[in-house]
């Protein structure tokens, strides 16, 4: 009995209804049908019966029940429509969620005489509602319904959430409408495309509540099947984060376009400045190259000149003496072009002598002033008393006028340049760990100046911020290289805008150094001498004139032209050589490997090296090592009488 | 008076939109028959704010400028009743309820004395249903066409100066195949409220009694 109640009101369920009512409100009886019976587990003996109606609330779960009552209460008192959803403890024991719906009866004098209605089981609707509902807000998927020809939709909480709009049911379209930003099209089209089935679109709107704008999208499906006219149903959702994301993608692929761009130019740049220097040191190898060889030239040229103004009788033609000072003149001038080629090509040794700085910053006014446009106002001031430093004066005067150079280019509109010289004492703290006595040169102007970025890569070899072929952008490093291998520093301070001011730092020279300057024999006399000399030369003639004059100077003399020969000559113990004058740039064996390997063998060997052009290999940092002299080619009688002197004699 | 005294608990919010729903229901069915078209009627919002709030919640919704029709009612409780559509609106109303047998002109002209029928039938039923479900009486003025925005609508209303809360209570009802939606609203002073959470409170006490 109880298995065929179960089942029969499983097919009812199935069926979709659970039992009707009819509700006398004149007498105030109710009576039941068998389903809503079985629902109520009532006998079925009490089917079609007048029952209290209090009956209808006895098995109303009772978080429901007052608010059933209420509705009753509406329908009694004249309301149309009963349409209620609650829960009913059902027979099984189990609570099921029921659809109430019901109507009134109006009797002769239109008072409501009776209430009937049918009840639905909607458990598993509630449910589906609940899970959608999680859905909904989970998801933060907002739904709508729009029926055609209604001027309002069914929403979803959500869905007015997505909106920014207080929460409701039914909004108008206008207002769901009103939020899409112009130029954007409608989220509930004013017309649908007859054939469409599916609509698809991301709209832009203006968040009601706090005027945010955001992206939502819009799904929705067109249902035609039921009546006329049809139904827009679909979801929107919020995609403002995909839409930035997407948005962020493109900006960072159109700036990575442009990155790549000032990346690529930017190595064009280097690469140009690369072939340039690279440029500049072919024509710089080229140049002193044919420094070197015209060097041997012009001594060969020079020493003969001289051996035969030495030679010549006193009341010689004047004419002849005259014509001789003019061929000396002239390959004077040779030798300075020569000079002039190998500063360019950058490969001047250091040389580095006691200067005095104020001295050498007067000299060179008069220069930068030329040198310098006329719009720019030049102003040279040296501090009284400015101490002297150890270097290589013409290395300086390239520094700074390199830095002048620059300063002119920095202010294409006129402006100050002013160079100064002044003796600065620092302590670690005060010059960046770097303590000691310095005079320090600064060339400031007033120009463009830099920016830090710019700053921080002014002495990179290369970089030049001038147009190709315009700077070889080896200035401010070779400025750099100058200043440190001469054991001082470089500051730099520039501001965009308002210019540019760098200081060179060069520590002071010790007061107990000797002038070296002074030692050396500042002409008149010659050296003599009866000491033993090698010399070696690959250059037959230059070493045929050299032997020649140490000879008339009274040395002993042997020569060698070429290394080995040099050495084998040096290894006989029946010679006893003190002084190696040698060529620096020779084949197979230089001049400073062939000095190397006879110091290893006779330590007390002198050396003079002679060179038209020393390359790298005699140099070490640029500076010439200690017990090694250099003389430079071509070199007059006088300069190699007397360094021959100075070498044996120390 | 604070909103606090006069907030709703759950059953008396369920209780007042039962009540309501009655009214509205009774409305919406004269509406029916007189436009004689389906008529879609939500369930009512029962909120108790202030009167910009309540003017915003209706500009949120509605640009334009609004008509109303507009009786102020008293009794036991007192308060003001709109009926309110965006202004294009009221012109399709007035159409509808003649059954379109009126020429444009015509309609023009007796715009003002359609919608105030209307409205008086309308919001009567609403309001009538409404006393006689708490048991008591009320009188209402004779109806008024206003138009204005929601900030205007929703001015002070007489008998409550400096209250700053009011109930608000709104419908939305839409007619099909007529581009006619509109609002039923009410606002009533604190004091009003009041009387009215007491009225509602024996509602419930008489229909739910001890099984509650």
């Amino acid at each position: 009995m109880v298995e065929d109640t179960q089942s029969s009101h499983a097919a009812l369920v199935t069926a979709g209804t659970s039992g009707s009512w009819d509700w006398d409100i004149a007498t105030d009886e109710l009576r039941i049908d068998e389903a809503f019976a079985q629902l109520y587990a009532l006998d079925p003996g009490q089917v079609g019966v007048a029952l209290p109606t209090d009956t209808f609330f006895s098995r109303i779960h009772r978080d429901d029940r007052a608010r059933m009552r209420i509705a009753v209460a509406g329908m009694v008192g004249g309301a149309e429509l009963f349409s209620k959803e609650f829960r009913v403890h059902a027979a099984d024991g189990s609570f099921r969620w029921m659809h109430g719906r019901g109507q009134t009866h109006l009797g002769a004098n239109d008072d409501p005489v009776r209430f009937t209605g049918l009840l639905v089981d909607v458990t598993e609707r509630k449910r589906a509602e609940e899970r959608l509902r999680i859905a909904q807000s989970a998801g933060g998927i907002g739904t709508f319904e729009y029926v055609d020809g209604f001027a309002t939709a069914s929403v979803s909480e959500e869905f007015c959430r997505l909106l920014g709009l207080h929460p409701a049911s039914v909004l108008p379209i206008r207002t769901i409408n009103g939020l899409v930003c112009p130029g954007s099209a409608h989220i509930i089209p004013d017309a649908i495309d007859p054939t469409a089935t599916q609509l698809l679109g991301e709209f832009e709107v203006t968040r009601n509540n706090d005027g945010e704008r955001r992206w939502v999208a819009r799904r929705g499906e067109v249902v035609r099947n039921d009546g006329p006219g049809y139904r827009f149903i679909g979801v929107i959702y919020d995609v403002t984060a995909s839409k930035e994301a997407e948005a962020r993608l493109r900006d960072l692929n159109d700036s990575l376009e442009l990155r790549v761009k000032e990346e690529i130019a930017v190595r064009l740049r280097a690469e140009e400045a690369l072939l340039q220097s690279q440029k500049m040191e072919a024509i710089g190898q080229l140049a002193s190259g044919i420094a070197h060889d015209f060097n041997n030239l012009l001594t060969i040229i020079t020493g003969n000149v001289e051996t035969i103004g030495r030679r010549l009788d006193e009341n010689v033609d004047p004419r002849i003496r005259r014509s001789l000072d003019n061929a000396m003149k002239g390959a004077e001038r040779a030798a300075a072009l020569t000079h002039r080629l190998l500063a360019f090509s950058r490969r001047q040794p250091l040389v580095a002598r006691p200067t005095d700085m104020a001295a050498l910053l007067v000299d060179m006014s008069d220069l930068i002033t030329r040198s310098i446009s006329e719009t720019i106002a030049v102003h040279v001031h040296t501090q009284p008393d400015l101490w002297w430093c150890e270097i290589d004066q013409h290395q300086l005067e390239n520094a700074v006028v390199n830095l002048a150079v620059n300063a002119r280019d920095a202010m294409p509109d006129g402006g100050n340049l002013s160079i100064g010289a002044r003796n600065v004492c620092l302590d670690a703290r005060g010059g960046n760990g770097r303590s000691g006595e310095f005079v320090v040169i600064t060339v400031a102007d007033t120009g463009t100046g830099m920016s830090p970025e710019t700053l921080s890569k002014v002495f990179d070899p290369f970089f030049t911020t001038k147009e190709v072929g315009k700077g070889t952008g080896l200035g401010l490093s070779m400025v750099y290289g100058f200043v440190t291998q001469s054991g001082g520093h470089v500051d730099i301070q520039s501001t965009l805008g308002e210019g540019t001011r760098i200081a060179l730092h060069f520590p002071r020279m010790r007061s107990d150094q000797p002038h070296s300057s002074a030692t050396h024999a500042a002409g008149g006399e010659l050296g003599h001498g009866a000491e033993t000399i090698l010399v070696v030369e690959d250059d037959d003639d230059v070493r045929a004139h050299t032997v020649d004059l140490l000879r008339e100077l009274g040395y002993r003399v042997l020569e060698a032209h070429d290394g080995d020969t040099a050495l084998r000559l040096l290894g006989r113990p029946d010679q006893d050589v003190q002084l190696l004058l040698t060529d620096v740039v020779m084949p197979a064996m230089s001049g400073w490997e062939l000095a190397e390997a006879a110091r290893s063998e006779l330590p007390q060997l002198k050396v003079l090296f002679t060179s038209g052009y020393p390359r790298d290999a005699i140099l070490k940092n640029g500076q010439l090592e200690p017990g090694i002299d250099l003389l430079q080619k071509p070199f007059s009688f006088a300069a190699l009488s007397e360094r021959i002197r100075i070498q044996l004699d120390t | 008076m604070t909103a606090d005294d006069i907030m709703l608990g759950e059953l008396e919010r369920d209780a007042l939109t039962e009540i309501v729903n009655i009214g509205v229901g009774r409305a919406a069915s004269n509406l029916r028959k007189m436009v004689g078209g389906q008529v879609l009627l939500s369930v009512p919002a029962i909120e108790i704010v202030s009167q910009p709030r309540a003017a915003r919640l209706i500009s949120e919704r509605e640009e334009a400028d609004l008509v109303a029709v507009r009786q102020d009612f008293s009794g036991a409780f007192s308060g003001r009743a709109l009926l309110i559509f965006p202004e294009t609106k009221s012109l399709e109303l007035v159409r509808a309820v003649t059954h379109d047998e009126l020429t444009v002109e015509e309609v023009l002209e007796m715009e003002h004395e359609a919608l105030a029928e209307t409205g008086n039938v309308i919001l009567n039923s609403c309001l009538a249903t409404m006393a006689n479900m708490l048991k008591r009486s009320l009188s209402m003025t004779i109806p008024e066409v206003v138009r204005g925005n929601g900030a205007s609508l929703f001015e002070v209303i007489d008998g409550a100066p400096e209250a700053g809360l009011v109930l608000f209570l709104y419908i939305d009802f839409s007619v099909r195949h007529r581009d006619i939606r509109g609002y039923i609203a009410m606002l009533m002073s604190l004091p009003s409220l009041a009387v009215l959470k007491e009225l509602v409170g024996e509602f419930i006490e008489r229909v739910v009694g001890e099984d509650g």
